[in-house]
Parts: structure tokens; sequence; C-alpha cells
């Protein structure tokens, strides 16, 4: 028959153990809270010189309109009268009239500065993401137009329904404190 | 009889879970996409009829250059620039001379008696063995200096970040420049979208401008005074599209236009007049999202190609 130790009872042993689990219990919590405090939030971003234009971003994104939106790198661009991302391809007039535009939801609004100079600011409220825009510019212009998810209407899925489809896995996750990947050195405001 | 009836509900069950996951990922498989209602479909002006193609390739030379930038040809031997250097090649392909520089050059120009090689700010004069003679000071901190030429001592040099042509004399003193403004309410100066203005002489000695933004070639007097110009805006094969093209020209020893594109990338050939007469090389003969190559013209009207993303010189002959 084992001899018992007098100095260390089970009411010892029961009160240390729950000491010890409090303690471990505390610091898990504490961990965890730090770690939520400290650790970089990742976002899904679209790089804008792997995309394609292939407009699934319109369709794909699970918000309706799509958290893709078109912006525009004002620097890069030619404020071109015959602007190939606002107008249909060999458009009757260059106008601001509908059958022009090659914009579905006419999201793009055509401004006049000076002969032979217009500016082209884009309605985040009107645009889709369908990118038609974005690949006449590249197509004809300057790449100025370009497609980016708009941070504040994504819903930051653990796995984004656009990246799933994308066919030139343009878009990927990146850090939370440099959430976009712009063209160029500036945008304006829509 | 109980346990059995779970038994074929679960299996009933499985099959419909697999059939469903089935079904999801092969319709959402990449590739096997349905129809984008949304596509922009460049093809129609992709694609070229082949009736209107009137040259074809018969020789590629390749070229070590990381970044080839400009060709000339004169008297029989090419002229190319990139990275920090210029080569002068054989029409053989077999390399006569190389010559080192500080910067990248951006074009090159040959006379008969000199070289020209233009950088982002400044230009060296070469003799055509090519010993620098001179180095010209930078014109100004925005200068993005796209093109060079020269006639009878008269050196013009298009200078894409002022939009202007800088005019001087041999020695380098300037001699005034050439806006591009002129009476003609349908002529509003340069408009330069992005770097490519592209200057030339014909061999009747006139000075033609390309204004990219408007998609015109201009002629100008020496003195900068517009003398006449034709314009070709247009999507469509016998027009230029985008925002600034013809990026690059040439003539054609009979004073006829020989022009490459950006964008949509294509080589073309217009009559003196202006009228368009064929295509040299389709957009299918370059790479996607390639640049529009430098041209040159020889004596005989075989067309060299420069092109920037393949890193080859190509040949192109009348059919």
């Amino acid at each position: 028959m084992a001899e018992k130790n007098p100095k260390y009872s089970r009411r010892d042993f029961l009160r240390n153990g729950t000491r010890i689990s409090l303690l471990i219990t505390l610091g898990t919590v504490g961990g965890i809270s730090a770690r939520h405090l400290t650790h970089e939030k990742y976002v899904w971003q679209i790089d804008p010189f792997k995309c394609t234009q292939c407009g699934r971003c319109a369709t794909s994104c699970v918000m309706s309109p799509s958290a893709v939106k078109c912006l525009h790198a004002y620097d890069l661009c030619g404020y071109c009268d015959l602007c190939g991302g606002y107008l249909k391809s060999d458009p009757n007039k260059r106008s601001t009239a509908a059958e022009n535009q090659l914009c579905p939801t006419a999201a793009i609004q055509r401004k006049y500065i000076e002969e032979p100079y217009f500016e082209y600011v884009i309605n985040e409220d009107l645009c889709i993401g369908c990118a038609k825009c974005v690949k006449g510019c590249t197509s004809f212009g300057n790449g100025s137009l370009h497609l980016q998810i708009i941070q504040s209407r994504c819903l930051n899925c653990n796995e984004c329904s656009i990246a799933r489809l994308c066919p030139s896995d343009a878009i990927s996750r990146v850090k939370g404190s440099k959430p976009y990947m712009v063209k160029g050195s500036f945008t304006k405001e829509s | 009889m109980k346990n059995k009836g779970i038994l074929i509900f679960l299996i009933i069950l499985a099959v419909i879970i697999v059939t469903v996951v089935t079904i999801d990922y092969s319709t959402s498989k990449r590739g096997e996409l349905p129809p984008n209602p949304y596509e922009l479909s460049t093809d129609p002006f992709t694609k070229v009829d082949t009736s209107l193609i009137i040259f074809k390739e018969t020789r590629d030379f390749a070229l070590d250059f990381n970044e080839p930038r400009g060709v000339c040809i004169k008297n029989g031997q090419i002229f190319v620039v990139g990275d920090q250097k210029m080569q002068i090649i054989e029409p053989t392909g077999k390399l006569i001379r190389e010559v080192s520089f500080d910067q990248k050059p951006a074009t090159v120009y040959c006379s008969g008696k000199n070289i020209f090689v233009g950088f982002r700010k400044n230009l060296s004069l070469l003799t055509m063995d090519g010993n620098k003679i001179m180095g010209w000071n930078a014109f100004s901190d925005s200068t993005v200096i796209t093109s060079i030429t020269e006639f009878e001592g008269k050196v013009f040099v298009a200078d894409a970040g002022k939009r202007i042509i800088r005019k001087f004399d041999i020695e380098g003193k300037p001699q005034g420049i050439i806006e591009g403004k002129s009476g003609n309410e349908q002529i509003h100066g340069f408009i330069i979208p992005s770097p490519y203005f592209d200057i030339a002489f014909n061999a009747e000695n006139e000075l033609w401008v390309v204004n990219p933004g408007k998609h015109t070639l201009e002629n100008y007097t020496m003195n900068g005074d517009l003398r006449t110009w034709w314009k070709g805006s247009s999507v469509r094969i016998d027009g230029f599209s985008g925002c600034c093209n013809p990026a690059h020209f040439a003539f054609m020893p009979d004073g006829g236009f020989v022009t490459s594109e950006k964008g949509i990338v294509r080589i073309k050939v217009y009559k003196p007049s202006g009228e368009f007469l064929g295509v040299v090389a389709a957009p299918s003969k370059f790479s996607e999202n390639a640049q529009a190559p430098d041209l040159a013209v020889d004596d005989q009207g075989k067309i060299y190609a420069l092109d920037l993303d393949k890193k080859m010189l190509r040949l192109f002959i009348k059919k």
C-alpha cells in the first residue's frame, strides 16, 4: 500500500490545478486579444497589370452590384476626344449620346475641359465593374482606366467568388494597410 | 425495417449531394463559363482581311538588346539603339560596331554624314563610324525626346514633354521652335497624350510631323508654318485609332508613308496623299500588349520594323 504524501493533499492538488487552469485561460484570452489587436488584416484586391478585362467581376461577385469598380488614373490619361474607354468603337459621332457610349450603365461622365481635351469621371454608384471601358482604354488608349475592389463595398469573403473564377489570377489577398493597387500616382474621388 | 428506411434516405441524400457538387464543380471550372454579357471583343479590329496585306515578312534579326528603342538605315547600314548602346549592323545581320553610352538612348537618326542619338533630355552627335563628336546639353527638365531629323545643317528634335519641335543648327545652337499652331481652326498645336511624337523629312525635303492626338500627319515649312496635312481618325483598318497614333512613321522611296500604331499594333502603308494603300503587318504578327515598333525603310523600299517586345528587327518586302 502506497504512502500518502502528508504535505500535498488532494485539496491542494485541486486548488493548484484550478489556479493553473485559470492562468492558462487568462493567457490564452490575452494572447488572442493581443493577436487581434496587432495582427494585420488581409483583403482581396485586383492587380490591374494582370487583369485581362474578361468582365467576370461584374457577374461573379456576391455583392450586387459588384464591389469591383473602375478607377481612373488621371495622370496616365490623355484626356482624348476619341476615348476608347468612353466611346464605342467606330461611333457615329464623338458625343455623349447613349448610342455612342461603351458603358452599359452610363457610369462615365465626359467633361469638356478645353479643345480638344475631355476629362472622364467614373460614377462609382453606377459602375458595375464590367471592365468594358477598361478593355477599350487598354486596347486603344493609355490604360488609365482600371478595376479595383472597393473595400468599403467588399464583404471580404473567406473565398472570393471572383478570385475563384478569374482567368488571369489577378485577384489576391493584400495587406489591409495597403488595400489598393492603383495605377499611376493618384486618382480623384468620383 | 425502420433502419432500412434511414439507410435508403441517407444513400439518396449522398447521391444528391455528390450530384450537386459535381454539377457545381463542372460549371464553375475555368474556361467552361457561361457566355459573358459584358465582354468587349476587339476581334473585329484585330482581324485583317488577307487581301489587304500587301507585304510579307522575309527575315528576322534577333538583337542583342534587352530594351531596343530605335532604328534607322543609311548607306546600307542599320543603326539600332537601346539599353545603353548602339549597334551598327550590316543588312546580312553581321555586327560592324557597338558603341556604348552612359544613358539609355530613346531614338536614333542618321543623316549620311552624322548619327544623332537622342536620350531622354539631350542628344549626342556621332560620326557615321560611331565616334562621338559632341553632346548637347539637356533642353529642359520636362523634355522627352522622341524623334530627331536633319536637313542641310538644320536639326529638328521632337520634344514630347514640351509638345514642341526644337530647331537647332548642327552645333546645337537653338534656332527656334515649332508649336504646330496655325490659323486653321482644325489644327490646335501638337496633342501628345503619351510619348509618341515622330518627325521625318521625305525625299522632297518636306518636314512631316505626326500629331498623334489628332491622328494627323502634318507638313510644315522649315520656319514652322503649316503647309498641308491629312487625317485618318478611325478604328477601321484604314485609319488611326486610340489616343496617340500613328506612334511612328517613315517614308517609302516614292514618298508614301509607313506607319506603326500602338494599342492595336499594326503597320500600314499610305500613298503620299494619305490614301490608305495596304497592310504591312497585321496585329496577329505581334504579341499581346506589344509596343508600337519603330520603323526604317531602305532605298529599295524594304521596311524594317523594330519589334520591341520580341527584341527583333523584322524585315518586310512587298509581295
